[in-house]
């Protein structure tokens, strides 16, 4: 059983991780980091029904609430970007190159 | 010797107005007499002069007559708990029968000097620095311990590069008196180190307790001492290899090469070297190491001087030569002998400096060439006689003065074994002949052929009166060795005394005398037998006269090793601006290169960025899960 | 009384900015100085007949047993004398120059953090002062300096800085040791010891070697120096010479030694070789230089060797001798820059062939210079010598041959000083000299060359009342 989950989760943490630093719309990127959340999340919930940790699982919801959290933020933000007249690209934002 | 504890109290007023008179005539003149009225500067001074020479004369009559003698502490100069260098003076037979001669010469000098600087603009300040050089020469004498010996030492010296570079708009006048100074401090090396070895071994540098105990007991580094204080003399009394400073050094007013050849200066290192004798003649090897070097210097000096045209420089030699005579003395073990001739060359060199000046200034330039000269004892008769007088002294001859000291060093040498003979009678040889040729073509053969010689007139008064004094104790001198000798023992530091002056003999006199007449007869011959033999040799030899131009080479292996210091203080330069400071400024250079280069990480692109953030929570994990 | 010293200055300094355009800031700057000097001068009569150690005053207890702390002896006092009155030099030596409040302001913090360096008996007080002596120097050289003002100034104080880097991780790491040893959180320089060997004994030391080597400066520590020295403004150079240098070897007197005796005495022919390559390094190193006040600086590297050559003898007389060096160097350095000041304010130029033959012109200008440069190259009867003598009178009895690196120092001492010497005042001027330029001192310059010079007479021949109160002092630090 742990196998199947553990190549689940790394599946969709993989992809998620692949989003994050391959795609360039940022709304993908956002996408990309709620899916590595979320497979993190499904292996807590797997470790705490096999060692039955109530901790570990209020955890997970604090996970859940901080990601909604997140969401909101990230979101927020690429519409003031967008507000603000610009592409929602990483190309178009570069102020910080050295 | 009576010996009382220290204290100013203690101290007998001749001893206090030794060094008060100079001093409260050098701050009168200074602070009141200058600002007010320059050209009588030289009053006080002269005043403080004759202070000087009488207690000093009442003090060797004391030494004389009661065997009387000092050595006193006069509390600390540099102290720090235990640890105490003081002040001090000491009056023995030595100091005091060199103090006298100095002080008569000296005194006499600084009449002359007001008489001979007295058109020069500069005529207070040479006056102060000339007072300054006397009193740290009386300082000197009276010293009682090696330290306060070097205080006045360096004294000595500072006031010579002030005098040697009186004239300092001259080109040459300041690269003399640089010279001067840099090569007396690399003597003082000698004497510093002396002194902070004496020092750190007996935890006292007097005279007077070192001695003995050198004398009594075994100390390893006494023999290097004694060499460091050798190394110093022959920077002070112009002994080879560190000579080279003093035939430039005439490049001061006459007076001042008068007094420092013959009476302040340069008879210091000998002083040092009879001062340090109890310390000295306990060092292997030293003492012929110091003849040796004396004869050599005193040899090479005499044909040099023969050479010379130049009326001061032949003199300038001459001084080198007769001080390589008193080194020579010291060096075969015979102390007295050589502080006579010490004594009896200060008055006789002194009368041949002044007459050279009086006739350079008589042509009204700073020195005389000998072909400018000739035939001068019509005009100058009183010059004339003085000159002949203290040349008949320097040549040796019977019974001037110089006759008497000389004649002892060469007993000395008759006894030592052969070399000591041949360099006895080659230094007699040399010595008569080079002052028989400057006699005889300055004051005989045809007139001046130099334009407007033929105006040349004797020396006023204040100029020729005191020539006559010093003249006289050139004439007197030589009846005093008896009186010399039992003075120079009054208060030798070491229970072994000091020999005598040597008894006469007919087989010296006979070796000098012959030795000063061969000089004399070659110097006949040149002065007026073959007269054109003294230019044509230079113009048939020219590698022999560069050689003597040179001083046999010694001249460019100076400037080469001159060079040397200054391309090893240009290396050092260059070293420290390009490595050592070349590594600090390099180094936010390099600082700066790396950000320059690290900047290319920071693209700008979040993409990259957490590329980054991912490879470093992988590195994370892993180490984590290791 | 002894946070006053160093206090008012500081005080006076922020009037001094406050009062600006209202009051004359030099005329109170001065005033404030002078006040500062004659209050150091009352200090061995405030404290009265139990001794200099009676002005001691001690603050609270803090965390970690930091506890501000004061305190006087002879090595203090004879430097608070010469920081007091070098302060009055350099702001009299500015006097003729229109200069904003800031300048005058500088001289004074500078002063209260040099004061306040040897007044703490506190580590971390001392540290704190100890920096914060850069920051007024910063200013002073890079706004008010020369040409390459802001290198300069740049350079100073990042190289001091990285000094007090090794400085601060040894002072930290002394205290700690001190705790571990003892169980004893304290920051007191009279009570801190580390441990007597060990390697970690050696790198602490070490690292306050070289903290305080900087600020001295030990080869190959020193390149600041000349640059500093060069950029900065006559008074600023006077300062810097004459008190800022004196810091480092008054840490290692007061920090250094006393808290590694064992290790410093077993490291002493490596520092005293360092020590000796000062001496001969720095004056071969001054001998090359074409601009006066370079020159200058590098003498003072030779200088400086012979402090800490006699200081590490760890002799009475080398101690003695070697802090009175200190005093000796800033009195005869200070005057030469002064001199030198002098002369850039009048031609604008600092290089030995761009002047010539001022004797005709200014004679006084040209004895005082001679008086400046015999006292630096230790002729007997100026302060130089009695410095010099004493240091190697120390070593010679430890170590005598680096006395002998010693001597060959004093010996080439003449070989820089003299030439260059000669080159300004004696020589012809040479095509584009600015020697016309050159006037006479003024009474102001004349009376404050006159008070260095009979200083420098006094203690060349009468030292014993200053080195009496420096020996009673190092005695109980070190010996």
């Amino acid at each position: 059983m742990t196998w199947a989950v553990w190549a689940v989760t790394g599946f969709l943490f993989a992809c998620g991780a692949a989003m994050i630093v391959l795609r360039r719309q940022l709304l993908a990127m956002l996408m990309g980091l709620e899916l590595m959340i979320s497979a993190v999340n499904i292996a807590l919930v797997y470790y705490c029904s096999r060692y039955a940790d109530g901790e570990t699982l209020a955890s997970v919801l604090l996970i859940i609430a901080i990601a909604a959290a997140e969401a909101v933020v990230g979101l927020s933000l690429i519409l003031k970007v967008y507000e603000a007249g610009r592409e929602v690209e990483t190309e178009s934002l570069q102020e910080l190159k050295g | 010797m009576q010996r009382i504890p220290g204290g100013f109290a203690f101290l007998p007023w001749p001893v206090i107005l030794l060094f008060a008179a100079p001093v409260a005539a050098l701050l009168v003149s200074f602070f009141i007499v200058r600002p007010a009225r320059p050209r009588w500067t030289h009053v006080p001074i002269l005043a403080s002069c004759a202070v000087i020479a009488a207690c000093a004369i009442w003090i060797l009559s004391l030494v004389l007559f009661q065997n009387w003698g000092l050595d006193l502490p006069l509390g600390g100069w540099m102290v720090a708990g235990d640890w105490l260098v003081s002040y001090g003076v000491r009056v023995d037979g030595l100091s005091a029968s060199v103090l006298a001669m100095v002080s008569i010469v000296g005194g006499l000098i600084h009449v002359y000097a007001s008489g001979y600087m007295a058109e020069d603009p500069g005529f207070a300040r040479f006056f102060l620095a000339f007072h300054l050089f006397f009193l740290a020469m009386i300082g000197l004498l009276l010293s009682n311990s090696y330290i306060q010996l070097y205080l006045f030492w360096e004294l000595v010296g500072f006031a010579s590069y002030l005098l040697i570079g009186f004239w300092w708009q001259k080109k040459t006048a300041r690269r003399a008196a640089l010279q001067a100074i840099l090569t007396n401090r690399l003597g003082d090396f000698g004497l510093f180190l002396a002194a902070l070895i004496l020092l750190a071994v007996f935890h006292n540098t007097r005279f007077a307790l070192i001695f003995p105990a050198i004398v009594n007991g075994h100390y390893a580094l006494v023999s290097l001492v004694g060499f460091l204080l050798f190394w110093a003399a022959t920077a002070k009394s112009a002994q080879f290899p560190l000579y080279f400073w003093l035939p430039d050094a005439m490049e001061g007013p006459t007076p001042v090469s008068a007094l420092m050849h013959a009476a302040t200066m340069v008879t210091a290192g000998v002083f040092l070297l009879a001062r340090s004798w109890p310390l000295i003649s306990t060092v292997p090897v030293l003492p012929d190491l110091i003849a040796v070097v004396g004869a050599f210097t005193a040899i090479a000096a005499g044909i040099v001087a023969c050479a010379k045209k130049d009326l001061k420089r032949i003199l300038a030699y001459s001084t080198v030569s007769h001080l390589g005579i008193m080194v020579f003395g010291l060096g075969l073990g015979e102390v007295a002998p050589a502080v006579y001739h010490l004594i009896t060359h200060g008055f006789f060199k002194a009368v041949l400096f002044l007459c050279a000046g009086n006739i350079a200034h008589g042509l009204h330039q700073p020195t005389a060439d000998l072909d400018q000269v000739g035939g001068l004892r019509k005009k100058m008769p009183f010059t004339f006689v003085c000159f002949t007088v203290a040349a008949l002294s320097l040549g040796g001859i019977w019974p001037f003065a110089g006759y008497f000291s000389k004649d002892a060093i060469l007993d000395a040498a008759l006894h030592r074994g052969p070399w000591a003979i041949v360099a006895g009678v080659l230094i007699g040889v040399t010595s008569a002949l080079y002052i028989f040729r400057m006699l005889f073509l300055t004051f005989f053969g045809p007139s001046p052929r130099q334009k407007g010689g033929e105006h040349i007139h004797e020396a006023e008064p204040v100029m020729a009166v005191p020539v006559g004094f010093i003249t006289l104790g050139t004439l007197l001198g030589g009846l005093l060795g008896h009186s010399f000798s039992t003075v120079i023992k009054s208060g030798w530091p070491v229970a072994q005394p000091i020999a005598a002056l040597p008894e006469f003999s007919w087989s010296t006199f006979a070796v000098g005398m012959s030795a000063a007449a061969v000089g004399a007869g070659i110097a006949w011959v040149i002065a007026f037998v073959n007269p054109s033999f003294d230019w044509e040799w230079r113009t048939k030899y020219p590698a022999l006269e560069s050689a003597l131009n040179s001083d046999f080479g010694w001249k460019p292996f100076v400037r080469l090793a001159t060079a040397g210091v200054v391309a090893l203080a240009n290396a050092a330069g260059f070293f420290d601006h390009a490595v050592v400071d070349g590594a600090v400024e390099g180094a936010p250079r390099v600082a700066g290169a790396a950000g320059e280069q690290g900047r290319r990480l920071a693209t700008g692109r979040i993409n990259d960025y957490v590329w980054w953030m991912l490879a470093g929570a992988a590195v994370l994990l892993l180490a984590v899960m290791r | 009384m002894l946070s006053a010293i160093w206090a008012i200055p500081a005080a006076g300094g922020l009037l001094v900015l406050a009062a600006a355009g209202r009051w004359p800031a030099k005329r109170l700057a001065l005033a404030v100085a002078v006040c500062v000097f004659a209050l150091s001068l009352a200090l061995p009569w405030a404290a009265g007949p139990e001794g200099l150690s009676s002005l001691a005053q001690a603050g609270p207890l803090w965390a970690y047993g930091i506890r501000y702390s004061v305190g006087l002896d002879g090595l203090s006092l004879v430097l608070v004398w010469l920081t007091a009155f070098l302060t009055v030099v350099s702001l009299l030596s500015a006097w003729k120059q229109e200069l904003s409040a800031g300048f005058w302001a500088s001289f004074l913090f500078l002063e209260a953090a040099c004061l306040g360096v040897f007044l703490v008996r506190d580590l971390f007080f001392f540290y704190i002062f100890w920096e914060a002596v850069l920051v007024p120097m910063f200013f002073i050289i890079g706004l008010w300096g020369s040409e390459n003002r802001r290198h300069a100034a740049m350079k100073f104080f990042l190289f001091t800085f990285f000094g007090s880097v090794f400085l601060l991780l040894g002072i930290l790491a002394l205290v700690t040791m001190h705790h571990s040893a003892t169980g004893l959180w304290t920051w007191d320089m009279a009570v801190l010891r580390g441990p007597s060997s060990g390697r970690a004994a050696v790198v602490v030391f070490l690292a306050l070697v070289v903290g305080f080597g900087v600020k001295i400066p030990l080869f190959p520590l020193h390149t600041w120096l000349p640059d500093a020295h060069t950029e900065a403004p006559a008074a600023g150079s006077i300062m810097l010479a004459g008190v800022l240098l004196k810091l480092g070897v008054y840490g290692l007197l007061r920090v250094a030694l006393p808290a590694f005796p064992e290790v410093s005495w077993s490291l002493l022919p490596w520092l005293g070789l360092i020590a000796a390559i000062n001496m001969i390094y720095g004056a071969l190193c001054s001998m090359a230089q074409g601009d006066l006040k370079r020159l200058v600086a590098y003498s003072s590297v030779a200088h400086l060797g012979f402090c800490v050559m006699g200081i590490l003898s760890r002799t009475p007389e080398g101690l003695a001798g070697g802090s009175l060096q200190l005093l000796n160097h800033g009195l005869s350095t200070g005057a030469l820059f002064l001199l030198v000041g002098c002369l850039y304010e009048r031609g604008h130029k600092r290089g030995l062939s761009d002047f010539g033959g001022l004797f005709a012109k200014a004679p006084w200008f040209t004895f005082f210079f001679g008086v400046a440069v015999f006292a630096s190259i230790g002729l007997p009867g100026l302060n130089g010598f009695v410095g010099e003598f004493m240091s190697l009178a120390g070593m010679a009895r430890v170590l005598p041959i680096l006395a002998i690196a010693g001597v060959v120092g004093v010996t080439l001492a003449a070989g820089y000083a003299l030439p260059a010497y000669q080159a300004v005042f004696w020589a012809d001027p040479g095509p584009g000299s600015v020697s016309a330029k050159v006037t006479e001192l003024d009474w102001r310059e004349k009376s404050l060359m006159w008070t260095l010079t009979l200083l420098m007479l006094w203690i060349g021949l009468f030292p014993g009342t200053l080195l009496s109160l420096l020996d009673s002092s190092l005695r109980g630090l070190l010996l």
